[in-house]
């Protein structure tokens, strides 16, 4: 078998975002329902902000990750898992921002998808006003490479 | 309230997956993917002919069968997998099992399946009680 190329060297690129988010009670109510619950009366988020936020408020799109991959977004890239640490509860009305990095992009060969890149990131929310992240997160996705196909 | 390893999480059940819910995730994520909008976007990219639900929206089903097993506990840390798609109209249920308790933490594997069709999602959760 050929030797594959190697995947674009892109580990290490930042994705702090520039902008702040601020979870609503408004949205979060809306959230919640749309999955079955009612918001909860202590403040709280729904905890899948920890998603949501980190992916809103970084420094690119999901597009733009992928372009910076060489990978376009129209070829289907695919959640593969995602992780959370959280150090503290998410709260309606605070506003948070992210800083993050691409971990490492992976070229692999899967039998089910042919060739493969395995992006994973890592995104932090921290408070706006400053401190420790109230969150870590990690996402793996994974990117068909479908020109590279034998 | 105790709980042991081995213990059974009462399941979170959503009868069906709903495009409307599909359509204000597109805003919460703002993620305008038309695979989770428009069907004939689906067919076209020969990925099916119902709605794609957003992964993250599974993700949530999962957290609130866990949490709603532990009143006022708080997650502390969860890893999920992604296996298949979850699509318009499908009967999910999230269910799990106590795996580890250590003091006041209480860790849990967990899956999300799809009725007919099995596990969609899983993963594994320590929660603070």
């Amino acid at each position: 078998m050929e030797e594959l190329p190697p995947a674009p060297a892109v580990a290490g690129t930042s994705l702090d975002g520039t902008k702040l988010l601020t979870i609503t009670a408004e949205e979060n109510a809306a959230l919640c329902r749309s999955t079955g619950v009612e918001p909860t009366a202590d403040g709280s988020a729904h905890p899948i902000y920890y998603y949501i936020a980190t992916q809103v408020a970084m420094g690119k799109t999901v597009a733009g990750i992928c372009e910076t991959c060489e990978f376009d977004v129209e070829d289907g890239p695919m959640m593969g898992s995602s992780g959370v640490r959280f150090s503290a509860p998410l709260m309606v009305g605070e506003s948070y921002k992210v800083t993050g990095e691409i971990l490492s992009l992976v070229r692999k060969l899967s039998r089910k998808l042919g060739v493969m890149d395995v992006l994973t990131y890592r995104l932090r929310l921290h408070p706006a006003a400053g401190g420790d992240a109230v969150l870590e997160t990690d996402n793996v996705w994974v990117l068909p490479r479908k020109e590279l196909a034998a | 309230m105790s709980y042991s390893v081995g213990d059974a999480l009462p399941p979170f059940v959503i009868p069906a997956a709903s495009p409307d819910a599909m359509k204000q995730w597109a805003v919460f994520l703002a993620d305008p993917n038309p695979i989770h909008l428009d069907v004939a976007v689906v067919k076209a990219k020969g990925l099916g002919d119902k709605r794609i639900n957003q992964g993250p929206m599974n993700v949530a089903f999962m957290m609130n069968m866990l949490l709603a097993a532990f009143p006022g506990c708080r997650i502390e840390a969860m890893d999920s997998r992604f296996l298949d798609n979850v699509y318009e109209g499908d009967h999910l249920t999230a269910s799990g099992t106590v795996t580890a308790v250590d003091g006041n933490r209480v860790s849990c594997e967990f899956t999300l399946d799809v009725l007919g069709r099995g596990t969609v999602n899983s993963g594994t959760a320590t929660l603070v009680i």
